[in-house]
């Protein structure tokens, strides 16, 4: 196999908290591997054990075939770590603390090539300080890359980011991606997810709800079928038919806007046909998402 | 920054202390009589430069200068003093305000002297008993001496502990910490980098000190000026372990400097760096003698003003040391680059 993270029956406790509850999951090589869910989940602890940054109560984990147990010196040379809004030394210019950071690992750095990856050259001898949130996260990802990591942790990269700045990340990661590299990701947008991870877990409470292929994890969601529709003529009669047929919700706001979701292709064509009658004004026909899942999973949307 | 705040220290002090007047002030001399003793005792006067010495035409006006802080004391002497003649005056004025006792005890036991003299010669009396002065061996300080060794353990004290204590909460707080454990360095080469580049510092900071206080306020050093880094250099690692041990307790920065401020601040007052612990309340001085800053001011200034050597009093080497091994211990303990 080509598994370069092997966690098994992972266990931290805290005092009466168990914050991570007996998880197992593997990390494929040149994968982009996300683990989701709430503040609180988990991801963020599950993550610093397998960077050694915390001991686990129980369980091994292995990184490339090390155990992080005995060898977390060898492991540290080789994995690249982007903590959750860590801050840099704010008397070092950009360029000196990459070069800083290179020597931490006996390497020289090449600098200016790793700001050029993130378009932050012209920042070389800017303060950390003087960066906006977009770009201290980017700087803050290329610090990680400063001894070419085999594996990149990337702890919540786009919390608290404008979605320009947040696809911009996007970019970046999957350009990562694409020099060999393999990434573990943890986030709370499931929509960023569904687009950069191959495959994902998905936390609650310290523990894998469903683990799997992105694409395959929302196809094996119940209703994988969704029609969102507004349509002002609609009678309540037609709303109870609908309503036996799958999954429907109110979405709020406007009156009568729903959304629909549906077992089977034969049911989402008949619902089509009822409601084409009242002549909707919008009608949005696709299938579901991540978010969906984590709903049907979970019972809850994930709060900010 | 804490370079800046310990030189300030010294030209409050050194100013305080190098007015040039001797440090008593000037004395005004209204003479009034043109007798011979009269004169010789104005021109002795002028000759000790114990003070600045102004002549004055009037007592009330001598007076009036006193009233605004401009003379310390003032001698009057009347028309006819030292004319021998029977209802001639026998007596110098000494005028002071209450707060300047020692100007005046020192005019006083001058003319008293000078007058015993004059008298004895009239009356053609030789001195029997007398005294025989005899300088020891110490060597001279004097009270700068005194603070410039106080403020270079002051200096020390609040570079290495508000400097470590903040420099590492600031870390923390930053998740720099965090981040440097995830790389290959080791907490020991981290922390040692540090200490050691905040030592090269406090070379550059006792420099800084000795060079301004010899220099520009004549102090002297008596002893080996060697030894008088090694034991800065010691007290700076004692001062750090106690900025580590804050650091460890912070929750942020705003506290370690809270935290630092008050350990630093009772400390200047306490542990002897403006005057000798002596000076305190029996009670108060037989705890603060304990204080970190306390045996290290006691060694440094055995050392650097009366030529001692390190262990001299070998207590004053080994509560620093003690301060050291209880301040790592606990640091060890408690101080991680991340948290569990």
């Amino acid at each position: 196999m080509n598994n370069v993270i092997a966690v098994k029956n992972l266990v931290k406790k805290y005092k009466d908290l168990k914050a991570v509850n007996n998880i197992s999951f593997e990390v494929v090589k040149g994968e982009i591997f996300g683990l989701l869910g709430e503040n609180g989940a988990g991801k963020t602890t599950t993550l610093e054990m397998i960077e050694g940054l915390r001991k686990p109560t129980s369980g091994t984990i292995k990184v490339l075939g090390l155990a992080t147990k005995k060898e977390m010196d060898k492991i540290k040379e080789k994995i690249g770590v982007q903590l959750q809004s860590s801050a840099y030394y704010n008397y070092l210019s950009l360029k000196e603390i990459l070069e800083l950071f290179g020597e931490f690992y006996g390497k020289d750095v090449d600098a200016l090539k790793l700001l050029e990856m993130v378009g932050l050259i012209s920042k070389a001898n800017s303060y950390v300080g003087k960066l906006s949130g977009g770009q201290k996260q980017r700087f803050s990802i290329i610090a990680s890359l400063v001894n070419d990591p085999e594996i990149v942790f990337l702890d919540e990269p786009t919390t608290g980011l404008d979605p320009l700045a947040r696809r911009n990340l996007w970019e970046l990661i999957a350009k990562i991606k694409e020099q060999g590299k393999t990434i573990i990701l943890t986030t709370h947008y499931l929509e960023e997810a569904e687009v950069l991870c191959d495959r994902v877990a998905i936390m609650e409470k310290g523990r894998i709800l469903k683990i799997g292929e992105t694409h395959k994890l929302i196809e094996s969601s119940k209703d994988p079928y969704k029609i969102s529709f507004y349509a002002p003529k609609i009678d309540r009669n037609t709303i109870k038919e609908l309503e036996n047929m799958g999954n429907l919700s109110n979405l709020g706001g406007k009156t009568n806007h729903f959304e629909m979701r549906l077992k089977s292709q034969s049911l989402l064509n008949s619902a089509i046909s009822i409601i084409h009658k009242f002549s909707p004004e919008s009608l949005t026909v696709g299938r579901s998402t991540l978010e969906d899942l984590f709903i049907e999973l979970t019972g809850k949307r994930i709060e900010e | 920054m804490e370079l800046i705040l310990s030189l300030n220290f010294y030209f409050v002090f050194g100013s305080f202390f190098a007015k040039g007047d001797g440090g008593n002030g000037t004395l005004s001399i209204v003479n009034k009589s043109n007798t011979e003793i009269a004169k010789n005792f104005e021109t002795s006067l002028k000759d000790t430069g114990i003070f600045k010495v102004q002549n004055d035409d009037s007592f009330d006006k001598a007076k009036e200068l006193m009233d605004k802080d401009k003379v310390s004391v003032v001698v009057y002497i009347p028309e006819r003093f030292g004319s021998l003649e029977p209802n001639s005056p026998k007596k110098i004025k000494i005028y002071y305000v209450p707060t300047n006792r020692q100007s005046e005890s020192i005019v006083e036991s001058f003319s008293d002297k000078y007058l015993t003299t004059v008298n004895m010669q009239i009356q053609k009396a030789l001195p029997i008993f007398s005294v025989e002065k005899e300088e020891g061996n110490k060597p001279k300080f004097n009270y700068f001496d005194f603070i410039l060794i106080g403020l270079i353990g002051m200096a020390l004290m609040n570079s290495s502990i508000q400097g470590v204590a903040i420099a590492m909460s600031k870390y923390k707080e930053d998740k720099i910490l965090k981040r440097m454990t995830t790389t290959p360095v080791k907490s020991w080469q981290f922390i040692g980098a540090e200490v050691f580049s905040r030592l090269v510092l406090n070379v550059v900071q006792v420099t800084l000190i000795l060079v301004i206080g010899t220099y520009a306020y004549d102090a002297h050093i008596n002893g080996s000026i060697f030894l008088v880094y090694v034991l800065s250099l010691i007290g700076a690692i004692l001062f750090q372990s106690i900025g580590f041990v804050i650091a460890s307790f912070a929750k942020t920065t705003d506290a370690a400097e809270g935290m630092s401020t008050a350990i630093t601040v009772p400390m200047m007052f306490l542990a002897g760096v403006f005057f000798p612990i002596e000076s305190l309340p029996k009670w108060l001085s037989s705890v603060v003698q304990y204080l970190p800053l306390a045996p290290l001011l006691r060694n440094l200034r055995g050392v650097a003003l009366e030529k001692n050597s390190i262990f001299e009093n070998p207590n004053n080497m080994g509560l620093v040391l003690v301060w050291i091994v209880i301040m790592l211990l606990i640091a060890a303990k408690r101080f991680r680059l991340s948290e569990e």
